[in-house]
């Protein structure tokens, strides 16, 4: 049987809200990493994505952004966590792509689609500026709960 | 994602539209990636998704790039964008198109991100995001233009079923 190009790893449906949600100890044998996200929060926020539990001035960000106040694009540096998303009261889809996870010689980079029930479509671009493999991914809405029913879900990708 | 490929379509000769039918419920969520051209006279087209072949419920906004400027908008409508006729000779759009948890009582998120390649400064390259406000499970995706178009012979859709579960050894608190 062909290896899978695309493994689960771990996945969650809340039965109750929760102010963040972690993935742990993810192994490093795949290429790269892929979240979805699918779900609603309690106030809309920025979605922070924390690596290894760095609160560190290691992240950056540039963005294009589509949704009814306007459209334009916005870059960010030396922040203190990946705001790679918005999240939304009404239903949103988050897909977040991390390159090369587990190397050790580079920072690491992540393309991010981020949309909220046909009211505003994003796409991220981000850094992490670290060499250490990513283990640990914490997903938190900033001030915000996530919902009862909220789906998120992780991947590993193989090369093949 | 884990990815099983469902059903492939490729097109023998112009349709109006193409449909997935009978589409099994045991995925957590649903992939389709096509390679298209529609016979609008334009250098792009509507991609409109009819989940349960329904055009009703739905909304959606779009970011778009042309080559020259980016505007951003809506439709009363899931959909994306992709390539009409008057791109190069022989050059076909691409578009993929995602919705998690297609079989919830939920209403539907849709994701989507297509081009319409043209050997041209004139061009297309466009992110929407949508939202099927239904609760009904998708059984069927019709994926039409909705603008009276047709898709031209040799465009192809594939539908892929995602799947998640567990290694067992990732944690999530």
């Amino acid at each position: 049987m062909a290896t899978p190009a695309w493994v689960p790893l771990a996945t969650t449906t809340l039965s109750s809200s929760a102010s963040s949600v972690t993935f742990g100890s993810i192994p490093s044998g795949y290429k790269d990493l892929c979240i979805v996200i699918n779900g609603t929060i309690d106030s809309s926020q920025d979605l922070k994505f924390i690596f290894n539990s760095d609160t560190g001035s290691n992240y950056s960000r540039v963005a294009m952004y589509g949704q009814s106040s306007g459209y334009g694009s916005f870059a960010d540096a030396s922040q203190t966590a990946g705001n790679w998303a918005s999240v939304q009261t009404v239903r949103n889809t988050v897909i977040a792509n991390i390159m090369d996870y587990s190397a050790t010689d580079k920072h690491k980079t992540v393309l991010v689609r981020s949309d909220n029930a046909g009211d505003r479509t994003r796409a991220y671009a981000g850094r992490w500026a670290s060499t250490s493999a990513v283990t640990s991914i914490q997903l938190d809405p900033t001030s915000a709960n996530w919902n009862s029913g909220t789906t998120i879900s992780l991947w590993g990708r193989n090369a093949l | 994602m884990k990815k099983t490929l469902i059903e492939r379509v490729e097109l023998a000769s112009a349709a109006s539209s193409i449909t997935f039918s009978s589409i099994p419920q045991t995925y957590d969520g649903l992939y389709v990636v096509a390679s298209c051209r529609s016979d609008r006279a334009e250098y792009f087209d509507n991609v409109r998704i009819k989940p349960n072949g329904s055009a009703t419920n739905g909304t959606g906004r779009y970011l778009f790039g042309t080559g020259s400027s980016a505007v951003s908008g809506t439709e009363a409508y899931a959909f994306g964008y992709t390539a009409g006729n008057n791109v190069t000779s022989n050059t076909f759009g691409n578009i993929s198109i995602y919705i998690p948890n297609y079989t919830s009582s939920n209403y539907k998120s849709i994701s989507t991100d297509g081009v319409g390649e043209n050997n041209a400064t004139s061009s297309v390259q466009a992110i929407t995001a949508s939202l099927w406000s239904d609760t009904s499970a998708i059984t069927s995706l019709e994926i039409d233009q909705g603008d009276g178009s047709n898709w031209q012979t040799y465009s192809s859709f594939a539908l892929y079923g995602i799947t998640a579960g567990s290694d067992g050894t990732t944690t999530v608190s």
